[in-house]
């Protein structure tokens, strides 16, 4: 089976790989010290395991395992944390298990029996039963074998496209598949929607601007093509810009 | 420093100015209801009234004044005993002060007392009205007295109860580390246990209180275990001052749970960690200490607060408003101060 390590601690980390060494039939793949960097390991490398740190800075395992739960081969998580208060938002995350620090040896087998018994298919469906995330600190964008997690405070606007929503950020474009409304749903404080088909960073609006042709449109601080302003959205965006 | 209590005298003390004005008070509002009650004969004039207030006032400065000299001895007393002199030596008292006065009066003339052939019921009747006011002062006092060591005992049991505790995760993050380093490094994994027990120590420790120097070693001993986990993301700057008094005694686990909030709500959040700068130098009045930590920008919520408002009930507590703690947030780093009064 297929491992990866994921915790902010170089020695947690070499506890697991020490405690793992015994077991037969155990490869560790990968570690990573973030939610972000188990995500984007976990898209590239493929394990079927994932022992996942609660507590860590960029993204917390928490989220990691929401994304996690969302790429095309769902690892089998299992939560490694030093104090149970995650417990019931660790299941709700859809992990198989959940250890407490320092793991036992023998916890930690069973962990791992129960993620061998653990399929695609149910992986799936935990993925299709997870509750309504809290607001996340990422966005995920999948590539072919391997994800992209777009920190929420980089992003500069976001555009509906057919089935794609396009997210424009700091470090370019990607397509995700959400609906906008969700997205304005989950980010109501970040985004303001200016379209039908777009919804803005409040940080990134510098002004509303007539255009002779009579159109409104919104410049964004990073962005260089003004986006336009549809009619309905209009009031309801110059009173939130007033506000701001 | 936490102010011990030994068995508090039970006698409140006359000098203080309340108990002193509550006295006079007292002395005050019975010549007034004596003035007051209605009576066949002609009542009380001004004068009368005025020279009434001043014996009576002058007789409850003397027994004041009495009771506080000789506290201490009465308090050395068996309770029993001490309560009936506390009572029947001002009861005395006003019998005598009542004839002084009454013979100045009967030799001035001046009518303001009993006429001559009835010195014997002046002085009983002033003794009598002493007993009665002297009983109900006495018992006012006690149960006054009580209801304010009850408060104070209640105040003490919620700043034990506000004791710093620390974290949990830490004890267990700490336990894990050992484990992790066990076979590997024996070694260090003995110091670590070392310094767990140390803080564990103080953390359970019930009461007594600590020197600025144990404060800086607890916290030093709480930052070697977490340089361990953090290994390279935590980094230290102290700036320790070559001057501190080093056995100035402060409330225990002051500095620990700043040096805590530093690492988990700032250096713990950050990817690539940072450097706590802890920060102490003694001036004549106090001591400052600081600590400052990079963090993200969005305060963290919570536990953070609450660490510190303990931390600020323990100060009141201890200090009154002679300590200071401030806290806050800019350009990315997080500060908090405290200065305790040397």
């Amino acid at each position: 089976m297929r491992v990866l390590l994921v915790d902010d601690e170089p020695l947690a980390r070499q506890r697991l790989h020490d405690l793992l060494q015994g077991m037969s039939d155990i490869n560790v793949v990968g570690e990573a010290a973030d939610g972000r960097a188990a995500c984007e390991l976990a898209a590239e490398l493929q394990p079927d395991v994932v022992l996942l740190d609660i507590s860590m800075p960029v993204m917390d395992g928490l989220e990691a395992a929401r994304h996690l739960a969302g790429l095309a081969h769902p690892p089998a998580i299992v939560f490694c944390t030093a104090f149970d208060e995650h417990a019931l938002a660790a299941f709700e995350a859809g992990a198989i298990d959940y250890l407490l620090k320092p793991v036992r040896s023998e916890r930690l087998a069973e962990a791992l029996g129960r993620a061998r018994r653990f399929t695609r298919e149910r992986a799936a469906e935990v993925a299709a039963h997870l509750p309504p995330a809290k607001r996340r600190s990422h966005l995920c964008a999948r590539l072919r074998g391997s994800v992209r997690l777009i920190p929420i405070e980089d992003i500069y606007y976001l555009q509906a496209e057919e089935k794609y929503v396009v997210v424009h950020h700091a470090r370019g474009e990607d397509l995700i598949e959400e609906s906008l409304k969700s997205l304005e749903t989950e980010f109501a404080e970040r985004f303001l929607r200016i379209h039908r088909n777009c919804l803005v960073a409040k940080d990134e609006l510098q002004e509303l601007r007539r255009s002779p042709d009579g159109h409104t449109r919104a410049r964004l601080r990073h962005v260089a093509t003004p986006l336009e302003v549809s009619r309905r959205c209009l009031p309801g965006l110059r009173q939130k810009v007033r506000e701001l | 420093m936490r102010r011990s209590e030994p068995d508090a005298p039970w006698l409140p003390d006359f000098c203080r100015l309340p108990v002193l004005f509550s006295t006079l008070v007292a002395a005050e509002v019975a010549v007034l209801v004596i003035a007051l009650a209605p009576s066949a004969e002609h009542g009380w004039d001004g004068r009368q009234v005025a020279a009434a207030s001043l014996f009576a006032l002058w007789l409850a400065l003397c027994n004041a004044v009495l009771l506080c000299k000789l506290r201490g001895p009465l308090c050395r007393l068996p309770q029993p005993l001490s309560a009936l002199l506390a009572w029947a030596l001002p009861v005395l008292a006003t019998a005598l002060g009542s004839l002084l006065v009454h013979e100045l009066d009967v030799a001035l003339q001046a009518g303001l007392s009993l006429p001559a052939e009835l010195r014997g019921r002046f002085i009983v009747q002033n003794a009598a009205i002493a007993a009665l006011l002297g009983a109900v002062l006495l018992r006012y006092f006690h149960v006054q007295e009580q209801w304010t060591l009850q408060e104070r005992a209640h105040a003490r049991a919620e700043v034990d109860a506000l004791q710093a505790r620390i974290r949990p995760h830490f004890l267990f993050n700490s336990m894990n580390t050992i484990a992790s380093l066990v076979r590997r490094d024996p070694a260090t994994a003995e110091r670590v246990v070392e310094d767990l027990s140390d803080l564990f120590r103080a953390a359970l420790g019930h009461g007594s209180g600590g020197t600025l120097a144990e404060e800086l070693q607890l916290a030093r001993r709480y930052l070697d275990i977490e340089a361990l986990r953090f290994g390279a993301r935590l980094k230290i700057d102290w700036q320790l001052a070559a001057d501190l008094p080093d056995d100035l005694e402060m409330p225990r686990l002051l500095l620990q749970p700043l040096v805590e909030n530093a690492i988990v709500h700032g250096v713990s959040r950050l990817p690539d960690g940072g450097a706590i700068e802890l920060h102490a130098h003694a001036d004549a009045r106090a001591v400052t200490l600081r600590v400052r930590n990079p963090c993200p920008p969005q305060p963290a919520a919570g536990g953070n607060r609450l660490a510190l408002s303990n931390i600020r009930q323990r100060l009141a507590y201890h200090y009154g408003d002679r300590a200071q703690m401030t806290a806050g947030y800019a350009d990315g780093y997080y500060s908090v101060q405290l200065r305790i009064p040397r």
